[in-house]
């Protein structure tokens, strides 16, 4: 099976590559998605990951490497337009990844109507079905995003994303802004969304925890580099890296977590 | 024999708004002794910072503080005038800041910031301050205090301005040390040093500790009472490991089980809380949860307030249904 | 929202109020002058030049007999639209070049700007003097003069308010989503510029006011008989000793007005403040 996407051996310089303030933000990284697969990169600050998100969706350039879309390469800016009809990208921060001025609606409707998707009587019907399947009330499409708690609109952020019908959605920390009760409504609704478009997600994060929670796969990365990748389920029982082993040492409550009782509200 | 530090009773902080006063904080009490830690947890607008800005005096805007106790080392803090603030705030009561970047001056060293702290509070010369400058640094974690000082905090990373911020909050010999999200902005690793670092502190130096995250994980990390925040009130109140294995109050239950552990995959779902928390002024006279809650009962939840009901060893819960099931009362 | 009444549902603040109170009294008596005054603008009355101001003439006669107060009231009118025209211009140009300097390729961002550095670098009163001195003054010459002394002001605003947007997320989700980049300036960033230019354009109404007069006083603005608040002004130089109300009673009303415009333009920028404080508490 050929992957959707495939990063191959992408490095990103910031700054002329041979003056001395030159900062390597990725060194010879390789990442590639599967159909239907929800990849995880888990990295701290300055691990990368946010940069290397952002080359797969031709944000921005890589200074050596290339990404190929279902084995073809990626050279022309036509390549590259034509990639994001097919992959998505979600910001982290909800609060200015909507245009503030722009209605709900009328922000979800012009993707349809930029790239001439549907009739223009159709619009309407699939921006209210949209809100729906993201969880909100069709009447939301009639609102401006300061009306909107933060959790409603990175559901919007979402519903914004698959307007074009993607089939790689990319999310950047999408949850990290949100409170706890808030974050599993969202991480939950990535997992109904999965489940009925069958699209394949690449989610970054620095919390282990909801990576381990959403992932199949993962690629662990640190200071620019992949330093452990595989099946989230062996990496997370046992990882081979030190790096990572130090990782998952750190997370809050790994302790307490293993005595933890199963929960049950009973009503 | 504890020694009690801080112990309030009943305080709540209002504001002024359309049509009377808003509670923001609905009567809290809480006490911390030295060499022990109260983690306060919550979501954003539970109140949680309010509290700590209260226990300052530095209530925003036009929030008025009131209780029937606010005791610290044998002063009322209800009663002080913004002179005798002066000389609790920074000095005997300590705060580190979420965001360190913002906490410090970007134009001033290291050094000079603590020294600035130290005289304003303490009377003594420039080489005492900095000796004592050097020492906190240290206290703090630096291997090399003393080449901090004519450091300035753009060429220090995140997790060093958080200690830099430790430093100058630890530069006064405080009683007590008030961490708001103080740890939240750091990576994972960093953020487990500084916990491990607040819990040195707090065993050498005998200092309380007032913890406030939002992060139920960390906070049985940092031990001692732990009092969970909902919508401006207190929901569940007692020690940390009891709160965690035995949570009573739905609200902690919907807490635990919708934040993913290390052992959550998709083949056991979280479950969210449904539903978003009130905004201030929008809450009943029934319990503040009520609306969201799952086993919320009809006709008392949503008529008044619940109070404290034992569920442990100095472990409370402020839920009427967890009352009833106790009494064992039929509905 | 449970605040009622026109104040409350728009916003309003004493500002505004006190100011457009003023700003339309001053357009009243401008564009129906005949309410205020029967007298004839250019009508001269040689049996009654320099008359201090009565209750006949109550900003007296000027130096051929005419009503002063009539002519600056019907001088008002050609003021205010000359100064209204010259204002819209320059924000027209101002916005288009402020947002050009931060979208537009490099080589044009570059040159838009240094043309904005230049431009506020540069004397205006001394630029108008240079071109009218080449140019035969008309209304058209003014109000070309007027764009030219006020557009990079509004660049500069529009520039740094843009400059901000640009570097936030929903630029860029706009960018993935495919949407073309003027599309994206016009319908996503403008918008959010435009409550600036709105504080923007009582300001540059009020400094349009002043420099069609200083320009009008200078000889360079509208030419005589026909009145203008500069014009008048400059009618009346002659007698600044003898007769000062045929100087200060037309500078009285270029000062109300600009006044006016300018707390109008200090109240939007309380209100727009305010709503921006009430839009994070939600």
């Amino acid at each position: 099976m050929t992957p959707i996407i495939d990063a191959k051996n992408i490095t990103k310089v910031f700054g002329a590559s041979r003056s001395p303030h030159a900062a390597r933000a990725l060194n010879d990284v390789s990442v590639d998605v599967y159909p239907g697969e929800t990849v995880g990169v888990v990295g701290e600050s300055g691990s990368g990951k946010t940069t290397l998100a952002r080359i797969m969706i031709g944000i921005e350039s890589a200074t050596k490497g290339q990404v190929y879309k279902d084995g073809h390469l990626l050279e022309s800016r036509v390549d590259w337009r034509n990639l994001r009809l097919n992959v998505q990208y979600v910001f982290q921060d909800p609060f200015t990844a909507l245009c503030p001025t722009m209605r709900i609606g009328a922000a979800l409707a012009e993707p349809l109507s930029v790239h001439k998707k549907c009739p223009a009587s159709e619009r309407l019907g699939r921006v209210s079905e949209m809100l729906k399947k993201v969880g909100l009330h069709p009447d939301m499409a009639r609102r401006l995003p300061v009306q909107l708690s933060g959790g409603q609109r990175q559901r919007v952020s979402l519903a914004r994303a698959l307007m074009l019908e993607p089939s790689v959605l990319i999310c950047d920390e999408i949850v990290s802004g949100l409170d706890v009760s808030v974050q599993a409504q969202v991480l939950q609704l990535l997992v109904d969304l999965q489940k009925d478009l069958g699209i394949s997600i690449v989610f970054i994060s620095h919390d282990l925890r909801v990576i381990r929670y959403l992932c199949d796969r993962v690629y662990v990365m640190y200071k620019g580099e992949v330093v452990e990748q595989g099946k989230t389920g062996p990496i997370f029982e046992n990882p081979s890296h030190q790096y990572t082993k130090n990782l998952l040492a750190s997370i809050p409550g790994a302790r307490h977590d293993k005595s933890t009782p199963v929960v049950q509200v009973t009503s | 024999m504890v020694d009690r530090v801080l112990n309030v009773e009943d305080m709540s902080v209002k504001y002024p708004g359309r049509g009377g006063l808003i509670t923001v904080v609905d009567q809290v009490s809480l006490s911390v002794d030295a060499g022990k830690s109260l983690v306060i947890a919550g979501e954003s607008g539970s109140g949680k910072s309010m509290i700590c800005q209260a226990l300052l005096g530095i209530v925003p805007g036009a929030g008025q503080v009131s209780g029937t106790r606010m005791d610290w080392r044998g002063k009322n803090l209800l009663e002080l005038d913004e002179a005798g603030w002066r000389s609790v705030r920074g000095s005997e009561i300590a705060m580190v800041f979420q965001d360190p970047t913002a906490a410090l001056n970007p134009l001033i060293t290291v050094g000079s910031q603590i020294i600035d702290v130290i005289r304003t509070h303490r009377r003594c010369s420039r080489s005492e301050a900095k000796n004592r400058a050097i020492e906190s640094l240290e206290l703090a974690g630096f291997s090399e205090p003393a080449q901090q000082l004519r450091r300035y905090p753009s060429e220090l990373s995140g997790g060093m301005r958080q200690r830099v911020a430790i430093a100058l909050a630890l530069c006064c010999e405080p009683s007590l040390i008030i961490a708001d999200e103080a740890t939240s902005n750091l990576d994972v690793s960093i953020q487990a040093k500084i916990v491990t670092l607040l819990h040195e502190l707090k065993d050498k130096l005998g200092l309380a500790l007032i913890f406030v995250t939002h992060d139920l994980g960390l906070a049985s990390e940092i031990g001692g009472d732990l009092l969970v925040m909902y919508a401006g009130s207190m929901v569940e109140y007692g020690p940390v490991q009891s709160v965690l294995d035995n949570p009573s109050h739905p609200y902690t239950i919907g807490l635990l089980q919708s934040a993913p552990t290390l052992h959550s995959t998709r083949d056991n779902p979280l479950k969210p809380i449904p539903g978003q928390p009130p905004r201030p002024g929008t809450i009943g006279t029934g319990a503040p949860f009520v609306e969201r809650c799952p086993v919320a009962v009809q006709g008392v939840c949503d008529r008044k307030r619940p109070t404290w009901t034992r569920v442990g060893a100095g472990h409370q819960v402020a839920c009427h249904r967890f009352a009833l099931d106790k009494e064992g009362g039929s509905l | 929202m449970t605040s009622t009444g026109i104040t409350g549902r728009l916003y309003l603040n004493p500002l505004i109020i006190l100011g457009g109170l003023l700003f339309a009294f001053i357009v009243l008596s401008s564009f129906q002058a005949q309410l205020l005054t029967q007298a004839d603008p250019l009508g001269t009355d040689l049996g009654a030049i320099r008359q201090a101001p009565s209750l006949e003439h109550p900003f007296g006669t000027d130096g051929v007999g005419r009503d002063v107060l009539a002519r600056v009231a019907h001088g008002g009118r050609l003021s205010l639209q000359i100064a209204g025209v010259g204002m819209i211009g320059s924000l027209l140009v101002g916005s288009i070049t402020g947002l050009l300097a931060v979208f537009a390729p490099k080589p044009v961002r570059w040159s838009v700007e240094r043309a904005i550095d230049i431009q506020l670098a540069f004397p205006y009163v001394l630029m108008a003097i240079a071109i009218t001195s080449a140019v035969r003054p008309s209304t058209i010459v003014l109000i070309l003069l007027m764009i030219l002394a006020g557009w990079a002001a509004s660049a500069r605003v529009v520039r740094s308010i843009a400059l901000q947007e640009r570097g936030k997320d929903y630029v860029k989700a706009a960018a993935v989503l495919g949407i073309p980049k003027l599309r994206v300036v016009l319908l996503h960033v403008f918008p959010t510029v435009w409550p600036s230019v709105v504080v923007l354009a009582a300001m540059q109404m009020a400094a349009m006011i002043v420099f069609e007069a200083t320009l009008s006083f200078l000889g360079m603005g509208i030419q005589p008989p026909t009145p203008s608040w500069g014009g008048i002004m400059l009618d009346g130089k002659n007698y600044i000793t003898s007769s000062w109300w045929l100087t200060t009673l037309p500078g009285l009303a270029i000062l109300v007005t600009s006044l006016s415009l300018i707390l109008i333009g200090e109240g939007l920028q309380k209100r727009s403040l305010f709503l921006r404080s009430r839009e994070s508490d939600s």
